[in-house]
């Protein structure tokens, strides 16, 4: 999965998030590829951004495929959408781990407007 | 879509059953009745029979909102009922639906009695339910088991299901359940219902769990209740629809707050049943505004909860940008597979300034100075959002197109049906679209703005700036809104700037927000209380003589109590405190005629003509804003303000008002007592019935 683990070195790059600057805790992504999970912890302080890979407890567990991941940091998911489908499980604190949103690249900046409505 | 009239609905949060009034759920597939949670319709059957015969109501209970009683005879609709066999259900909502069934046989000899309880579900979403789509996409399970019938709904990982057990021993098939009794003379059974709600992810738990887990006990909801109630000011007057009315509305407000997933368990209020339960930008910011000396606990929630979800990037299908605050929330199946674009939808324009002038506000009320500091971000990039993204044609106003053009709201005003915004003949107006009460917020939210940049933000530049602003989008909206030949100002500007002429309440929010000059108010106030506008109940949402008029058009021709209720509130801010009278006076009595509770809307019909408001097919009830108008139409007539750290009273009632007394207001004082007793209101010559506002010059 080099595009997600490329995205979340990246954000260990940062440091600094003005984004997440009220929010406090730790979050966890556990990316499930077939038998292989790889693991991100991110501990945030106000903005203040520490990504580490590998286990750890955390406030927050987001629970995903490695397909869902790279669709996410594609920018070709709307993550809120992907929890209310069962498709991102969250355990823990559900109001820090939506906040995580942010930090993924928008979706409709990646898609044609109008393309997901087929069905109406 | 359509709604049935005499419906009986039981609310927690958003969690909800709309029954008719023996209880019975039959929903047809565009009806919105039924059991619902997260915006899924979960229980679309739930019918009782004895002996093959439906139930009447002899009575409902339905005076707390959490729970109903409904007293019941078999067979339908007679003059007389002959009734050795009655039966009692009790129902009660929490994060499920339970009922106590009692049958009771009064006869003399031994009843045989066939009890069936039929069960569906279709899992409808509840746009499903508004457009009337009835294919699924996905596919529905049965399982029953020992006095347990369970319906489920399958679509790829996104699943739904609804459990029915009994207490009593039941025959259970994929249609219902069935008791056989018999029930010797004076003596009665009972069964405990129950349908269990589920939202199961893939490994089983329930993604609401860790939500649930913040909720009080059910057990305690009288309690609460009644804290809530305990806890609001009281209420003293010699109005008995008043008194009717506030508590109801107390009660509702009660029943539709809810817990957002992204919120940690706090709770903020639904805008309304049945169509509207969840949270909503502008029908929650204006509640708060409305209720602000009531229910002050509402407002941090609802800023936070807003501040949080607030957009920070452009999103085409979202109508999403940086600083703007957010329109409406949905959990069902059309948010989750973006058939719908409401994970959330931001296509509105005035939450963003609303967000300001709720949060100053707010301050003014409770001198809550640390709330202001939490969210100076938020504001400032609410503030940020009018300039740098809503002025689409770079002429100085907010506008709206939207972007997304499948499924994005056309008019991003609270007039948001299709053909809200017309010239007096009907036409429509192109895109983008400038409404004039959001130039009004505008001006509302910088003149606000600068005063919370300089007192709690330290920054006088910033608050200079605002106010230059403020002067110079006041100037050119009077030089670009105002119809001088018609003495109004134009519902709208049309995307070359040309005014959209048609009359229209929307000039009274413009008195509310102080962008109306002093000598222009009296012909503003004028064309409100006309018989064009003014139906004597309230003020039409579109004036009499327009040519979209309509006493049953959604936006076009009815009264909403929570328009008036802000009108009421600017045209004391301007001084006419008779005219804001008439108005209160209109919209109480209106409540009467629904028991207390105001719709969200009723026909503009002519008061002289038909003598009693006439019901509007499809309107909310309980609504939040509407609940709210009751609240905000009592402090326009005490003329409550916070005035230099304590509440100014300047009361005026209106005819039938002898006495209203508002004890323990709360707020930065502590808590106070506002009295008024009736006398005859002074004609507004010389302003003095103005109450004092710190932003009107």
């Amino acid at each position: 999965m080099p595009v997600t683990d490329a995205f979340f070195e990246q954000l260990a790059d940062v440091g600094h998030d003005p984004r997440l600057c009220k929010v406090h805790g730790s979050v966890r992504f556990d990316i499930r590829d077939g038998d292989r999970l790889r693991q991100w912890l991110l501990s945030i302080d106000h903005g203040q951004l520490r990504v580490t890979p590998g286990d750890g407890p955390a406030q927050a567990v987001l629970k995903l495929s490695t397909e869902v991941a790279e669709a996410m940091v594609r920018g070709e998911l709307n993550g809120l959408s992907a929890m209310l489908r069962g498709e991102i499980l969250v355990d823990g604190d559900l109001a820090l781990a939506l906040r995580m949103g942010r930090l993924f690249p928008s979706p409709a900046a990646a898609r044609e407007v109008g393309h997901p409505w087929a069905r109406r | 879509m359509r709604d049935i009239p005499g419906t009986v609905s039981c609310i927690d949060g958003n969690t909800f059953i709309v029954s008719d009034p023996s209880g019975d759920v039959d929903a047809a597939p565009a009806t919105p009745v039924g059991l619902f949670t997260a915006d899924t319709r979960y229980l679309s059957r739930w019918v009782l029979t004895i002996n093959g015969e439906r139930m009447t109501a002899l009575s409902v209970d339905d005076s707390q909102y959490y729970e109903v009683a409904f007293f019941l005879v078999p067979g339908g609709q007679v003059d007389y009922v002959e009734a050795d066999v009655s039966a009692i259900r009790r129902r009660r909502i929490g994060p499920e639906l339970s009922e106590s069934l009692t049958v009771f046989n009064y006869g003399v000899r031994d009843a045989d009695l066939d009890v069936r309880l039929e069960v569906a579900a279709d899992f409808a979403d509840i746009f499903d339910i508004k457009f009337d789509i009835r294919e699924k996409a996905g596919s529905h399970y049965t399982q029953i088991e020992a006095n347990e019938l369970t319906l489920g709904y399958r679509r790829g990982t996104f699943q739904r299901e609804v459990s029915v057990t009994a207490s009593e021993p039941a025959t259970v098939d994929p249609h219902g359940m069935r008791f056989q009794l018999r029930l010797p003379p004076g003596q009665h059974w009972s069964t405990q219902l129950r349908a269990t709600m589920r939202a199961p992810r893939p490994d089983g738990r329930d993604w609401r769990d860790a939500v649930r887990k913040l909720r009080p006990d059910e057990s305690t909801l009288p309690d609460t209740v009644r804290a809530w109630i305990a806890a609001d000011p009281q209420l003293d007057t010699d109005n008995t629809a008043l008194q009717q009315v506030y508590h109801r509305s107390l009660v509702d407000l009660a029943a539709l707050r809810f817990a957002p997933l992204s919120l940690g368990g706090a709770t903020v209020p639904a805008a309304g049943l049945p169509w509207f339960m969840t949270l909503f930008g502008r029908d929650s910011l204006l509640t708060c505004l409305q209720t602000l000396h009531v229910t002050p606990s509402l407002t941090p929630p609802t800023l936070r909860i807003l501040g949080a979800l607030q957009g920070v990037r452009r999103d085409d299908i979202l109508d999403a940008d940086p600083g703007r605050i957010l329109h409406e929330l949905r959990y069902g199946e059309s948010a989750a597979f973006e058939e719908q674009p409401h994970s959330p939808y931001y296509g509105t324009v005035d939450a963003s300034p609303l967000f300001v002038v709720l949060l100053d506000e707010y301050e003014r009320w409770t001198g809550d100075a640390a709330l202001v500091r939490e969210l100076e971000q938020e504001a400032r990039a609410a503030l940020d959002w009018i300039d740098q993204h809503a002025d689409l044609t770079s002429t100085g106003y907010v506008w709206y197109e939207r972007r997304n053009q499948a499924t994005g709201l056309e008019n991003q005003c609270w007039k948001d049906s299709w053909d809200s915004i017309s010239y007096s003949d009907g036409r429509l107006p192109g895109f983008p679209r400038a409404t004039c009460e959001v130039q009004g917020y505008a001006y509302d939210a910088k003149t606000r703005g600068a005063r919370l940049a300089r007192t709690f933000w330290d920054d006088p530049a910033c608050a200079d700036r605002l106010e230059q602003e403020a002067a110079a989008l006041k100037d050119r909206f009077n030089r670009d809104f105002w119809l001088d030949e018609r003495g109004y100002y134009a519902l709208a500007l049309d995307h070359d700037g040309t005014p959209v002429d048609a009359l229209s309440s929307n000039i009274g929010h413009l008195l509310w927000s102080g962008i109306v000059p002093p000598d222009r108010a009296p012909r503003v106030v004028e064309h409100l209380m006309s018989p064009a506008l003014f139906s004597g109940w309230g003020v039409r949402t579109l004036a009499e003589g327009q040519s979209r008029y309509n006493p049953l058009g959604y936006h076009n021709g009815t009264v909403w109590p929570f328009d008036n209720s802000f009108i009421a509130w600017g045209l004391r801010r301007y001084g006419f405190a008779t005219e804001a009278g008439r108005i209160a006076k209109g919209i109480i009595d209106a409540a009467t005629y629904f028991h207390g509770r105001l719709p969200e809307a009723f026909g503009g019909f002519d008061r002289q003509t038909t003598r009693y408001p006439v019901r509007y097919p499809t309107a909310g009830s309980p609504q939040a804003w509407s609940s709210g108008a009751s609240l905000l139409l009592i402090r326009t007539m005490l003329g409550m303000d916070p005035h230099e750290g304590h509440l100014a009273v300047s009361p005026a009632l209106p005819p039938g008002f002898g006495r209203i007394a508002l004890l323990d207001i709360p707020g930065r004082w502590g808590k106070v007592d506002a009295f008024a007793r009736h006398r005859p209101v002074r004609p507004p010559t010389d302003g003095t019935d103005s109450f004092p506002s710190p932003s009107l010059e």
